[in-house]
């Protein structure tokens, strides 16, 4: 399986011919540049083959730039499959079913907030719980967990967090359809039940962040982004209730691959058709996984507020804590495409991979329908994170999808053995960042060096067209699980 | 404890054996936990009972991790020890297992905080004998 019969298109697309293995119904079509392309990892390519391989699906297995392994489908896949003879597969979702970001702006000047920096992180840290072991910080009520699992963010607002302009600048209103809890099992019910309201740990992040590069001055200003200016981002998914819905459906779908009689290349691509019972339920519960995850964000936007609030002695106005939008990259969604100059409604599964409507699109919510849906791209604490605008080219290229972050680059392992002997926390704060992280491993795991450069995968996308960049902002103070 | 850890480009894994699939299982269980936390700062204070069962050894094997998953992640249960009481293999495949579990309840102040496991997965997963030996390679899904 040499690398060498890849087919470079152009300078950013390369073709996995059908002819790479047996089985592909549709090429593979992974979005590099020739610099990022050397870093490619043999086992990701096989990934975007053998999503290739699954029933129904359309034109091409996508992969986006930020590409590494993952489990079935590589992170940073993208695949549709049409509605007759597709398949859902928790596969193209992954655990963290609506892993997300959310990006809120201010009123505020950075070097306003820098003396109060290292306070405003210790109050965020103690406000929002994060880390190995810890637990939520919301106490639900009895019957209350089923209302978080079908009105999501719309829950959580109507608990006093946040407003209607929130829920408006979140994908999906914060609150996807179809949910029913009903086909959600106790033991996740039961992990979801303490964790609401926590930020978990791996790559997961609450940053302060300073605007310090515009790309796009008008549509900058239509986000309300200026240079200098203070914003917050909110990197987290559905926690332990998304992971134990992906564990209990990988089971059931590994049941329906033997009724259907899927061949599979991978057992962690397990799926079944759309329209059969066990795809209806997986999605039923996923909607409730993927409303879990934007109640969830919406607590840790409101305490983040609040700690705003506090430390800086301002009210909500002078404080100017606005969304600018949140973004799911990790989900499944019913969405209408042209295939062939055709409507058709498919089954757009993003993992690690972000949505990217361009302007007019009838699912963008009115203040965005001109400039196109807000894309936000996290990079690794040491670096850079991007805002960027959807397009009409990602539409008809990649179903409307564009990158979701850096990507890895060096293992956990090897990035704690390069960390060994070096204090990162110095480290970062000699560049003028402070972190607290609630373990020293996952500091070592997650430092800088450990990812791809999010500059290089974010000039990926730009240049193809499949997402244009608006601002890139940089880390002030980072808390971490 | 018979496992080590598998090096994973973004994710974590463990290598365990032993002389019969019971035991190789238990030092699958214990080598998860020794992603969580250092199991020396562990106590056997507290015993939960699991079950387990799949439709292939795999299958088994995965579901048992991820009880024990569940276990840590919905009531903070932190093992140490695991002894598989029983464990059958039909003739289909299918297969079941009942452990006991000997641990405490994790205390991120006391216990040093190692990685958050969303769950055991398939991926690159491994049962095999070889020479007498069991030998078993789970990747999790960090």
């Amino acid at each position: 399986m040499a690398v060498q019969t890849l087919r470079r298109i152009d300078e950013f697309r390369i073709e996995i011919p059908e002819t790479y293995a047996p089985g592909m119904k549709v090429p593979g079509l992974i979005y590099l540049d020739s610099a990022l392309g050397a870093g490619l990892e043999e086992r990701a390519i096989r990934q975007v083959a053998n999503v290739a391989m699954l029933p129904g699906i359309i034109k091409a297995s996508l992969a986006m730039p930020d590409i590494h392994m993952g489990y079935g489908f590589a992170i940073g896949g993208v695949a549709a499959f049409g509605q007759e003879d597709g398949v859902i597969s928790p596969g193209g979702v992954g655990y963290d079913i609506n892993c997300g970001v959310r990006l809120l702006r201010s009123g505020l000047k950075a070097d306003t907030v820098v003396p109060r920096l290292r306070e405003l992180l210790g109050v965020l840290y103690n406000e929002v719980p994060s880390g190995v072991g810890s637990k939520g910080k919301l106490r639900l009520e009895a019957g209350e967990l089923e209302k978080v699992m079908s009105m999501g963010a719309r829950w959580a607002a109507g608990k006093g967090m946040g407003g209607a302009s929130d829920l408006e600048r979140t994908e999906s209103g914060g609150m996807m359809e179809g949910a029913d809890p009903s086909l959600v099992s106790l033991k996740a019910r039961e992990r979801g039940h303490s964790q609401i309201g926590s930020l978990g740990s791996g790559n997961h992040f609450l940053e302060i962040q300073k605007v310090d590069e515009i790309y796009d001055e008008k549509s900058a200003a239509r986000l309300g982004l200026f240079k200098g200016q203070v914003t917050v981002m909110i990197h987290t998914g559905s926690r332990g209730f998304g992971h134990q819905v992906c564990t209990d459906f990988l089971e059931v779908m590994e049941r329906a691959v033997k009724k259907y009689g899927i061949v599979l290349p991978d057992r962690e691509l397990a799926c079944a058709p759309i329209n059969s019972k066990e795809a209806r339920d997986y999605l039923g519960a996923m909607r409730a996984a993927a409303n879990y995850a934007w109640a969830n964000r919406h607590a840790i936007m409101h305490w983040t507020r609040e700690a705003f609030m506090k430390v800086l002695g301002v009210g909500p106005k002078d404080l100017g804590m606005e969304m600018v939008y949140d973004v799911a990259h990790n989900v499944a969604k019913m969405e209408e495409h042209l295939v062939e100059g055709r409507k058709m409604k498919l089954a757009v599964h993003r993992k690690g991979a972000t949505r990217a409507f361009p302007p007019g699109h009838p699912e963008l919510p009115a203040i965005y329908k001109e400039t196109g849906q807000p894309v936000l791209v996290p990079g690794d604490m040491g670096r850079a994170s991007f805002v960027l605008l959807g397009t009409q080219k990602a539409m008809e290229e990649t179903w409307g999808s564009t990158c979701h972050g850096a990507g890895r680059l060096l293992s956990r392992h090897e990035a704690i053995r390069r960390a060994r002997g070096r204090s990162i926390y110095r480290e970062l704060e000699d560049r003028g960042i402070i972190v607290m992280s609630a373990g020293k491993q996952t500091l070592a795991e997650e430092m800088p060096d450990a990812y791809k450069d999010i500059s290089n995968v974010v000039d990926v996308v730009h240049r193809a067209g499949l997402s244009t960049k608006v601002a890139r902002l940089v880390p002030m103070g980072v808390v971490k699980g | 404890m018979n496992y080590e850890t598998l090096d994973i480009s973004g994710d974590a894994g463990i290598r365990a054996s032993g002389g019969s699939l019971r035991e190789a299982f238990e030092a699958a269980a214990t080598g998860m936990y020794s992603l969580i936390t250092d199991p020396d700062g562990v106590q056997e204070y507290r015993t939960i009972e699991v079950a387990a069962r799949g439709e292939s050894l795999e299958g088994l094997l995965v579901s048992f991790l991820n009880e024990l998953v569940f276990h840590f992640d919905a009531y903070g249960f932190i093992g140490k020890r695991v002894d598989i009481k029983q464990m059958e293999m039909e003739n289909t495949g299918r297969g079941s297992l009942k452990a006991d579990v000997y641990g405490e309840q994790f205390d991120p102040v006391r216990h040093s905080r190692g990685l958050l496991i969303k769950a055991a997965t398939y991926h690159g997963l491994v049962v095999e004998k070889k020479d007498g030996l069991w030998s078993l390679d789970v990747i999790f899904d960090i």
